[in-house]
């Protein structure tokens, strides 16, 4: 192959080659200090191939089904058992989480709970994948004029896979949870005994199970306990199934995801918006909380007569009648 | 003597000789940048923007100039949506490296050349892998970089072949006159 190249022996570079990894170190720095420094170009380049990526979607995904399918079909009495078993578990579940919403429900009515905000969502489809040594995700099929925003939550079925970190006008970019950049406040709680809820931090290593870093180190893990958002920072929603914890053999803790990322083809993008808590007006606060001097009395009024309130008659409550038609023997009384 | 003629006589043809090592890396980083996976993800894409570097920083560095390796990295930063500039610096640095000991590269055949640029992707690689680690304050997995490097040489054999025929028919063998 050498004697097929003919070798130029001498380089006459425009830019000597210290001055280009001087600037390639600059750019490095640069791209630490503002990260978004590349996005837009990102953003159009994806919004301008985006109706060739809807196009070869479908031929693609075929074919990854194709090839998925040629290790799995010399496995498919094994997994159509498995699947059985975990159906008629899920039935179960299913059963308990249908009484258990009843319950809820009625509780929610006795102590005149406000009930979750309803979430808009946009739905979307996923129309490319990225999976490189430090970066993991996905592109969606909406953007900023389907109303998609940086930060919002991205859902599946199944749970949650991500968040929006970069919208063009028709395409976003969803940052996985398994992705090195991917931190989210989580709520873990116990599934043994009833030892309350944990918070922790998620973190994404680009392994298929984000490590659990443990807010409390008092806390006490099981495997199986279930992990949700825990929506503090007011970026994410609260509640929003995630996955369970597992052990990951030298003493930490990893969450196996709910959600798939992989096999993903239908998504939905949460609008997530919790408006800052507005703080009373002042007139309603003590004067010392609310930064005022203290105001003296106002004057007694002198016109005005003091008015009190009529007492209200005492209500004595009476055992309700277990039957609604009256007794032979009260209306006898009643007649006489 | 022949052999060392160019290809293209009028001005635009030599102009896209001279742009086409560009081109060519622009072209691979911008492939392997293409959101689609054919094996749903499990493998990552190769460096494709690599192999233009190495190739004409072997052949025609006055083509492949520095300057040239940086716009494909940053082109590569741009696309894989990385943290910016890490791939800029693993790309120049590599270009450096193979630059500085060309003979040796050049000397190489058959598959002795392909672990030749094995150990030159291995140079972007493992530059990617530390820059990542000083950015991040800890060091990440090595099987999705490894795999990444595996892919990339994978690709050379073929890479190298069309490239081989793109040089011989539209840039030709000897220095440019730009």
């Amino acid at each position: 192959m050498a004697n097929a190249w003919k070798i130029a022996r001498k380089s006459n570079a425009q830019l000597p080659l210290v001055i280009v990894i001087a600037l390639a170190i600059v750019l490095v720095l640069l791209g630490k200090a503002q990260s978004g420094m590349f996005d837009q170009a990102r953003a159009w380049v994806t919004d301008w191939i985006a109706p060739g990526l809807e196009k070869v979607r479908a031929p693609v995904q075929d074919f990854g089904r194709f090839v998925g399918s040629i290790t799995e079909v010399f496995s498919v009495y094994e997994q159509n058992l498995k699947l059985k078993e975990e159906n008629a578990r899920l039935r179960q579940w299913r059963n308990v989480a249908t009484v258990l919403q009843g319950r809820v429900t009625r509780y929610q009515i006795l102590l005149h709970a406000v009930p979750d905000p309803k979430l808009n969502a946009v739905l979307a489809r996923v129309i490319g994948r990225v999976s490189r040594p430090f970066l993991q995700t996905m592109v969606l099929n909406a953007g900023k004029q389907d109303g998609a925003m940086p930060g919002q939550a991205v859902v599946d079925a199944r749970g949650m896979i991500g968040r929006i970190y970069l919208t063009g006008q028709r395409t976003s970019w969803v940052i996985l949870l398994t992705d090195l950049n991917s931190r989210i406040p989580v709520t873990i709680s116990s599934a043994v005994g009833s030892s309350g809820n944990v918070q922790a931090m998620m973190t994404g290593d680009n392994t298929t199970m984000p490590v659990l870093d443990i807010v409390s180190r008092q806390a006490t893990l099981h495997a199986g306990d279930q992990v949700v958002s825990s929506g503090d920072g007011g970026l994410l929603p609260a509640g929003l199934p995630i996955g369970t914890v597992v052990d990951d053999g030298s003493g930490g803790w990893r969450v196996a995801l709910l959600a798939d990322a992989s096999s993903s083809q239908d998504v939905e993008i949460l609008n997530f918006s919790q408006p800052p808590e507005a703080l009373p007006p002042t007139v309603q606060l003590p004067a010392e909380a609310a930064g005022l001097k203290p105001q003296p009395p106002p004057p007694v009024a002198a016109t005005p007569a003091l008015v009190l309130a009529a007492p209200k008659p005492v209500v004595v409550a009476r055992p309700m009648a277990t039957n609604a038609s009256p007794s032979p023997e009260a209306a006898e009384s009643e007649d006489q | 003597m022949a052999a060392l003629e160019r290809p293209g006589s009028t001005t635009t043809q030599r102009l896209l000789g001279v742009l086409l090592p560009l081109l060519c890396g622009l072209l691979g980083v911008f492939i392997a940048n293409i959101p689609i996976s054919l094996l749903g993800g499990a493998v990552p894409p190769p460096l494709l923007g690599l192999l233009p570097i190495y190739f004409w920083c072997l052949v025609r560095p006055d083509l492949m100039t520095p300057a040239a390796a940086l716009t494909i990295g940053i082109a590569e930063d741009i696309l894989s949506g990385g943290p910016p500039g890490v791939w800029s610096l693993a790309f120049v640095l590599t270009y450096a490296v193979v630059a500085r000991q060309r003979d040796s590269f050049a000397g190489l055949s058959g598959l002795v050349a392909v672990v030749g640029f094995g150990a030159a992707a291995s140079v972007a690689c493992a530059s990617a892998y530390f820059t990542i680690a000083a950015l991040y304050g800890h060091f990440q997995p090595l099987a999705p970089i490894l795999s990444e490097l595996a892919m990339t040489v994978l690709f050379y054999v073929p890479t190298v072949y069309v490239f081989g025929i793109i040089h011989h028919r539209l840039v030709g063998a000897s220095r440019s006159d730009f």
